[in-house]
């Protein structure tokens, strides 16, 4: 009875929303582009290499994301299939692969990268074809293309707020800074725009030193021992600002608590760091350490809760290699960035970028971090909450603090 | 109870500046004065016995400080009201213990009404006696800030000398406050040290106590505090004495200036000393790692000359019966989970030995004469076994138990501090290296084996079965790549694709080596290990990594057969 029930429900539901939205798809239905059933979005999320850890779970999660919307009758009538490619962490290969998407298999929109290298390297391959690009990483924030959709926070909204948490009374107040991070494009603006808004506050450069390693740089020895003389040369409160990246984020972290360093001593912020980075570590002696998302898996709310049922429920169903039990940053703002590409392609009536783009101004999008999502004509950035959070014990964020309302994403920091 | 503190969510809430945001709340505004109260518990309660207090009232006013509402009148006038005989004041030591553990793992749920609960696993017991309860819907975990948490770490010492009956607790909890000595009530060590039997948790507190007059009005117990700091010749102390020796105040006095000069000198050594120590110490370990990397790769490759790129994969199949032995263990014999690493030995050797075997039995021996071939193959293997590994256990890092002989270190000269999961890796592959030579010239398997590269046809000649004995030396590689896996578990994520990343380094240091030489391939890592971690202080990883590079094509172009050319007809 249930069984025949609920199909029957979903497909009435399904006709009803296709009957009201018919004179509205109706421009797009006539293009012979568009005539398929289905509508299809690109993945670009690296299953293999350095990134797949993290990656490779964005790829499940837009397609959970994608079972929703067609379990609730699809987008304008079509249902949406998700495309999935590897682009095994090689930067140039994503933008390759997005080139292949947007004109063999024709997609929609695509979703994808997590460095800003690989994100820059398919920037050019989304503005010739005039394709959309939604991008899931809080990031330098030192771009505005109309052809990507800025998911996650630039560092006015998610790095400076964290900061100057540890700058005030009630964080550590911080006075000095070791900048450690992977060498490339992100965390070099970061600490730069960190550099900046330290200047601007008065602080001298001998307040701070920066180093930068490869990707995939595990032997941080050295360099935990520069952090150590370095806390205790004295002049102030020391903290670490952490930009390495992918797998060198839990290496530094067991080499860091390994050498006695607490985070009561000298804190550590990981920019990048997420609830899967700590997978699989100890973090007895990590207590303490912060990071700063726009989601964190302890976020309060309903929302929250029912989005962790529901990924564990299809990591059962679809048995993807991740844990079922770990929720991080990117993954949310993947699954938000499908229902908002959906949202704006039921308010334009059409899978046409431009169109799609126009109807970005305005758009609100209830997400699972407990904030509503917001978006305005003036650019591609999502309006949303901020984060810090705090490592407690058993391999997750505590969060420590949160923003009142979600602050407004300002591109082209005036620190850089 | 803080029903202002809480937003709607149920969160602290602190305001920021940078949003423009009102400051909504300050969870623990009360910590740092609670703090001076437990210490002060600590220092007049076994001083003054004043008779038996009740011991609900002080317990209340701590948990309600705690919960972030604490009256500051409360709190103030509770150091002077809480007295109570030693005994009584461990037993509250340990209550304050267990509360301030579970306030700082988020696990202290404050309700209305005063009230506060304790999660202890599935139970929530009442936070005042310890008893079974059940938190009311509407109760709130408050999180320490970090500032907080300094208090917290200083606090949970000063108690952990009090109430620990562990020695070793003592002992760190001493040189926890050693680290954190600033705003210490200034009786402390000194009340602590007339309690103590331990002759090195009492050492450490002299220590203590002797630093306490460091600003002492008499010279003496100036000069007796310098020489207990001098002890101590870390950067830490290093940067205590030239603060001091920069005040001129407090150098009025010669013997006082000559004293701080003379222990500052004896510092400063001892750190450059500990400081290129490290830098051996770092140079040697990552070396270590090369070679453990390298060397089931330098039988494989150098020896057989099997171009093998499944080798990373050996090493990743090593860590994950690490794992499974691990986990076997917490299964069945929980009490020996922590010598896991060392049951684990001949388990990952026989396994992964045995995955090689039937490798070259199935795939490699078909190929011997089709170099090319073979490299194709084994990156099918290669890609074969990641992914067979991702489908049966995900993605994810691997949860290592480390054991306690695996964590920390200690310190010897100034900042260099041995770590131990290094020291594993270095003793692990000093002992790979004495096996795999010794096994190599002295053993009659060696013998065959060295025969069959040095001349095939010959070999097989004098009835050396060569077939044979390359499956056993392709295993024996194999082998000693899992072994690899197995060291490397308490440094590196254990995950799928962790083999990739030793592949090209084990290919270069086997090359650089001296293909077929086990002893040139130590030497090899070893150069590369201490070359990378020299130069990395001084121009950064990224150059370290493109100087060592340079550094090795030189060297190939000069010797082109690697540092120690194996003798054969190849």
């Amino acid at each position: 009875m249930v069984d025949h029930s609920k199909p029957a429900w979903l497909t009435r539901r399904a006709a009803l929303r296709l009957a009201a939205a018919s004179p509205l798809a109706m421009p797009a239905i006539v293009r012979p582009a568009h005539a398929a059933g289905t509508v299809k979005l690109g993945c670009l999320f690296s299953s293999s290499g350095t990134m797949a850890n993290l990656e490779g779970r964005l790829n499940y999660v837009a397609r959970m994301a994608a079972d929703e919307l067609n379990a609730a009758g699809g987008v304008l009538g079509r249902e949406v299939e998700i495309v999935v490619t590897n682009p095994a962490s090689d930067w140039p290969t994503y933008a390759q692969l997005g080139r292949q998407l947007l004109q063999e298999q024709k997609v929609a929109a695509l979703f994808g990268c997590w460095t800003s290298v690989s994100r820059k390297s398919v920037l050019p391959v989304v503005e010739q074809n005039d394709g959309l690009l939604f991008y899931p990483l809080h990031f330098e924030g030192e771009e505005n293309s109309k052809n990507v959709v800025y998911l996650n926070s630039p560092p006015a909204s998610s790095v400076l707020p964290a900061v100057d948490y540890l700058m005030s009374a009630d964080g550590v107040s911080a006075k000095r800074f070791f900048m450690l991070g992977s060498d490339y494009v992100w965390p070099r603006t970061i600490n730069k725009i960190l550099k900046g808004y330290w200047k601007n506050k008065g602080f001298s450069e001998s307040a701070w030193t920066e180093h930068y390693v490869p990707f995939g740089f595990s032997n941080f020895q050295n360099l935990v021992n520069q952090i150590r003389s370095f806390g205790a040369a004295g002049g102030g409160q020391p903290i670490v600002v952490l930009t390495v990246v992918g797998s060198s984020i839990p290496d530094f972290l067991r080499e860091y608590t390994n050498q006695g360093i607490k985070p009561t001593d000298m804190p550590v912020i990981g920019l990048d760091m997420v609830e899967a980075d700590l997978e699989g570590l100890n973090t007895q002696g990590l207590v303490g350490t912060l990071n700063c998302w726009a989601y964190l898996q302890n976020a309060p709310g309903p929302r929250n809760k029912k989005f962790i049922a529901d990924w564990g429920a299809y990591v059962k169903k679809s048995g993807a290699p991740y844990s079922p039990h770990t929720v991080i940053d990117p993954m949310v703002s993947t699954y938000d960035g499908v229902h908002l590409w959906a949202l704006a392609a039921k308010k334009a009536g059409s899978f046409d970028v431009p169109q799609v783009r126009g109807a970005f101004g305005g758009l609100t999008f209830p997400g699972p971090s407990g904030y509503t999502l917001s978006m305005t004509s003036e650019n591609n950035y999502v309006a949303r909450g901020v984060f810090i959070g705090s490592v407690n014990d058993r391999q997750g964020f505590d969060v420590l603090w949160q923003s009142k309302g979600t602050p407004k994403p300002v591109p082209f920091s005036p620190y850089s | 109870m803080r029903r202002t503190g809480a937003t709607s969510t149920g969160l602290p809430v602190l305001g920021l500046p940078m949003l423009g945001l009102p400051v909504l709340g300050l969870p623990v505004l009360g910590l740092p004065v609670l703090c001076l109260l437990v210490l002060g518990l600590l220092v007049l309660g076994p001083l003054t016995c004043a008779g038996a207090h009740a011991a609900s009232p002080p317990r209340a006013a701590i948990l309600a400080s705690l919960c972030g509402e604490g009256t500051r009148a409360v709190l103030g006038g509770l150091g002077e009201t809480l007295a109570a005989t030693p005994d009584e004041s461990a037993s509250e030591a340990r209550w304050a213990q267990r509360v301030l553990q579970a306030f700082s793992g988020h696990a202290l749920q404050c309700a209305p009404g005063d009230q506060a609960f304790l999660s202890d696993g599935d139970r929530t017991l009442d936070a005042v006696t310890l008893q079974p309860a059940r938190a009311p819907d509407d109760s709130h975990a408050p999180l320490p800030s970090l500032r907080a948490r300094v208090a917290l770490a200083q606090t949970q010492a000063a108690l952990a000398l009090v109430a620990a009956r562990d020695p070793a607790e003592r002992l760190a909890a001493a040189r926890t406050l050693a680290d954190h000595a600033g705003g210490l009530p200034p009786g402390l060590p000194a009340a602590a040290l007339a309690r103590e039997h331990d002759p090195r948790v009492a050492a450490a507190l002299r220590v203590l106590v002797a630093e306490a007059g460091l600003h002492a009005p008499q010279v003496g117990l100036r000069l007796a505090a310098i020489a207990a700091l001098r002890q101590d010749a870390s950067s830490a102390t290093a940067q205590r004495l030239a603060a001091l020796r920069a005040d001129t105040a407090y150098v009025r006095d010669p013997r006082i200036a000559t004293a701080l000069d003379r222990a500052l000198a004896h510092v400063r050594f001892w750190l450059r000393v500990g400081d290129g120590l490290a830098l051996l110490y770092n140079g040697v370990s990552a070396g270590s790692v090369l070679f453990m990397s390298a060397v089931g790769l330098a039988i494989i490759f150098g020896l057989m000359g099997v171009i093998n790129l499944a080798q990373g994969e050996f090493i990743m199949l090593g860590a994950y019966v690490t794992y499974c032995v691990q986990e076997a263990l917490r299964l069945v014999a929980p009490a020996w989970l922590d010598w896991y690493p060392l049951l684990a030995i001949p388990v990952v050797f026989t396994v992964t030995g045995a995955a090689g075997m039937v490798i070259e039995r199935v795939v490699i021996c078909h190929l011997y004469r089709r170099p090319l071939m073979t490299l194709l193959a084994t990156w099918a293997i290669s890609l074969l076994l990641t992914n067979l590994v991702r489908v049966i256990f995900g993605t994810q890092n691997l949860r290592f138990q480390t054991p306690w002989y695996l964590t920390g270190g200690v310190r010897v000269v100034g900042d260099f501090l041995i770590t131990t999961n290094h020291l594993f890796a270095i003793a692990f592959a000093v002992a790979a290296f004495v096996a795999s030579l010794a096994l190599l010239r002295l053993t009659p398997l060696g013998l065959f084996i060295r025969a069959t590269t040095q001349n095939r046809g010959m070999a097989g000649c004098v009835g050396i079965a060569t077939r044979r004995i390359d499956m056993a030396a392709f295993g024996f590689g194999a082998g000693l790549a899992g072994l690899a896996g197995l060291a490397l578990s308490p440094i590196y994520n254990v995950n799928p694709t962790m083999g990739t990343g030793f592949i090209i380094d084990s290919f270069m240091v086997v090359v650089l080596g001296g293909v077929g030489s086990l002893l040139g391939t130590a030497l090899a890592a070893l150069g590369i290990g201490l070359v990378d971690v020299g130069i990395e202080p001084f121009y950064g990883a990224v150059a370290a990594k493109v100087i060592a590079l340079l550094l090795i094509i030189v060297l190939i172009q000069w010797r082109p057969q690697g540092l120690i050319a194996a003798r054969g007809r190849r």
